[in-house]
């Protein structure tokens, strides 16, 4: 019997390389290594020139990951194999096979496709060449052909899973990197209290996180939505998407909402100005600001996990931008407060806390300031054993300005008041000075007076004030209206003129400032000088302190608690 | 946490900037001024050398993404070089490394803008 079988012939002898073959693939973990070795080792037994490795990428689908001789633009191609045959196929070149992906092997010179199967999946395909020399593959080497693939199969499959493991891992690495921007910008965004810090670290996280380079931060100021910060190809248009834009809920791709008719005609403006996501910034239902951006610039679209974390970044930093604002708005009112406070300290002080006590005459007066502190004042000063100065004046404006002035007027008043000059001189010196104080639009309604006890006789100045009332006790009014131009108008010019009158035992004066003829009720009238001035004629008989308790009640009862936006300032002269 | 530093060294045409400790939205606006001022000196061929660098979040990227426009407009670029594994990580998993020339060390980001400027030249 002839033993001189060639050694293929003898199955021991393939079994060596075959058991060195699944020792050196089984211990690869890489995937490319593997298939490299499998298709080099098919090739170099079957003496074959082209071949090529298919991996399942989605269902039905396959792509080319390990290609030999068949021209370099082969690896990466997908195709779609409907139906995957579980044994060796053999392609006759010749014959007509309208299937895509059989077109496909026999085109790139494939005679042989052998599928990789593991657990009764096919992974994958093994493609080979024809064999050099026309030599057929035999029985025998499709057995060995199938052999080498179901040994490599396992390490396929195990390859496999740590490429899944791998992709989990770094998919994890994403999210993980997704929490960390959002926990640094939340960290961040909490000490931050200006809106415009805000915006530019949600800028520099979007460019950072997303990979981008156009963009637009759009945000509600309250009175209008506009863009506050932005790197685009021209802005034209946007703000007119505003309006539908309102509606959205969530983050959108910009290329859906074009399909939505709602949404078109925003979305073509957008698409044109090469915006690819919307993000709305909401907090509770309301939107209060977008975010706009472009292509990302390491390619690939808009996933569903960006969005997920756009929105958590969008509604991160609205609540954020918000707070900055209601922060701002509470530093500002309590500026404003703060500067009432000191404004009604300056003009208190300024008011004489107790008047002085005048031989045959009853002084008493009153300041009501308002919730804004205007800039009311009054005075009764000494200035010689028997005369005494009486004022009272209403500075324009409120607060601390008109406070601060009226602190100038009294300085300047009581400066010159002593001086021996006449009224009407010390009133032009006045106005000058407090003409070089003011600024543009500020001046001071002023009268003052000096009463000389013992010949009961009053001279005074009116400069623009309303004129107090002179109530005679026989039954006369007079209106003390001499004078000249509001003080801090204009440098005096023409002198003021002085008035004289003659007080007798009964008269009443009343100086007042325009927050009493002008208190106002619920439905925005005025109390009036007629209702003032009747008011009075009535309780002529009464101490002064009581006919001014008794106006402030009739105030009282008209205005009933409706807000003054004036203060209130009498000052009343009885002659006894 | 560290304390973020940045130290800024110029020569041969070529400004390095070097990073310290961590880059987070709390310290990214020191980066952004030390470009600006970069850019305001018309010193467009950077270097930022990451060798110290601890840490960086995505508002950290965000300021190289921010500038990197305005300075290759001018011929100019802006590399990075000398990172940890832990910071590549992040700059590769935002898919950074496309975007912007990484090198392995200082010297070699340097030498490809020299080449760079004697091409031109």
């Amino acid at each position: 019997m002839p033993t001189s079988a060639r050694a293929s012939d003898n199955p021991s002898a393939d079994l060596l390389p075959l058991f060195e073959f699944s020792n050196v693939i089984n211990s690869s973990l890489d995937m490319k290594f593997i298939l490299g070795t499998v298709l080099l080792t098919v090739m170099g037994k079957m003496l074959v020139s082209k071949g090529m490795v298919l991996l399942k990428k989605e269902d039905q689908e396959y792509q080319v990951v390990n290609a030999k001789g068949v021209g370099s633009d082969v690896e990466g191609m997908t195709f779609v194999v409907p139906k995957s045959p579980k044994g060796i196929i053999t392609i006759r070149r010749g014959r007509n096979d309208t299937r895509a992906w059989m077109l496909f092997f026999r085109d790139h010179g494939i005679a042989l496709i052998v599928p990789i199967v593991t657990q009764g999946n096919v992974v994958g395909f093994l493609g080979l060449g024809e064999r050099l020399g026309g030599r057929k593959y035999t029985e025998r080497d499709r057995q060995l052909i199938s052999s080498l693939v179901n040994l490599s199969a396992s390490a396929i499959e195990k390859a496999l899973i740590i490429d899944q493991l791998k992709e989990a891992n770094r998919n994890l690495d994403r999210k993980y990197q997704e929490l960390n921007t959002l926990f640094d910008l939340g960290r961040e965004f909490n000490v931050v209290l200006e809106s415009d810090k805000v915006i530019r670290l949600l800028t520099f996280s979007l460019l950072g996180q997303v990979g981008v380079n156009r963009y637009a931060i759009c945000l509600d100021t309250g009175t209008e939505m506009k863009i506050v910060a932005s790197r685009l190809d021209g802005n034209e248009g946007i703000e007119q998407t505003f309006k539908d834009l309102q509606q959205l809920k969530s983050p959108e791709i910009v290329e859906e909402l074009a399909r939505k008719k709602r949404f078109a005609e925003a979305a073509a403006v957008l698409l044109q100005r090469g915006i690819r996501v919307v993000v709305p910034m909401m907090t509770q239902n309301d939107v209060k600001g977008f975010i706009f951006l472009g292509k990302r610039l390491r390619g690939g679209s808009y996933g569903r996990g960006d969005l997920e974390f756009l929105a958590a970044l969008a509604n991160l930093a609205i609540i954020s931008i918000e707070n900055a604002r209601l922060f701002r708005e509470a530093l500002e009112k309590q500026r404003l407060e703060d500067e009432l406070a000191i404004a009604r300290e300056i003009q208190q002080g300024l008011l004489p806390r107790s008047l002085p006590v005048i031989e045959g005459f009853d002084a008493a007066a009153i300041n009501v300031p308002s919730k804004q502190v205007g800039g009311d004042y009054y005075d009764v000063v000494q200035i010689s054993p028997h005369e005494f100065i009486f004022a009272i004046g209403d500075v324009s404006g409120k607060g601390t300005g008109a406070a601060l002035l009226m602190a100038n007027v009294q300085a300047s008043l009581r400066a010159f008041a002593p001086m021996g000059m006449s009224l009407s001189e010390a009133t032009a010196r006045i106005n000058n000075l407090t003409c070089q104080s003011t600024g543009q639009g500020k001046f001071i309604t002023f009268f003052w007076g000096s009463l000389n006890i013992p010949r009961r006789v009053f001279r005074y100045v009116n400069a623009g004030h309303n004129p107090p009332m002179l109530f005679h006790a026989d039954g006369s009014l007079e209106k003390l209206d001499v004078g000249g131009i509001i003080l801090g108008l204009m440098n005096t010019i023409s002198p003021y003129e002085e008035g004289t009158v003659q007080l007798r035992q009964g008269d009443v004066l009343v100086m007042y400032t325009d927050g009493v003829s002008e208190a106002m009720n619920a439905q925005g009238e005025d109390f009036t000088e007629e209702r003032l001035e009747r008011l009075i004629k009535s309780k002529l008989t009464l101490s002064a302190r009581q006919l001014i308790d008794e106006i402030q009640t009739a105030l009282d009862a008209y205005t009933r608690g409706t807000p003054q936006s004036d203060d209130i300032t009498m000052l009343v002269l009885k002659v006894l | 946490m560290s304390e973020f530093k940045i130290h800024h060294r110029s020569g041969e045409g070529v400004s390095v900037i070097d990073l310290k400790g961590y880059l987070d939205a709390h310290t990214a606006p020191e980066l952004e001024n030390a470009l600006q001022k970069l850019i305001e000196e018309k010193k467009f061929n950077i270097v930022v050398n990451c060798k110290d660098l601890s840490y960086i979040s995505s508002a950290g990227l965000g300021v190289f993404m921010a500038y990197i426009e305005d300075v290759r407009k001018n011929r100019g670029d802006i590399k990075l070089t000398n990172m940890s594994p832990k910071v590549y990580n992040v700059f590769d998993l935002l898919g950074f490394p496309i975007l912007y020339e990484i090198y392995k060390d200082e010297q070699d980001a340097i030498k490809k803008f020299q080449d760079a400027r004697s091409v031109q030249s």
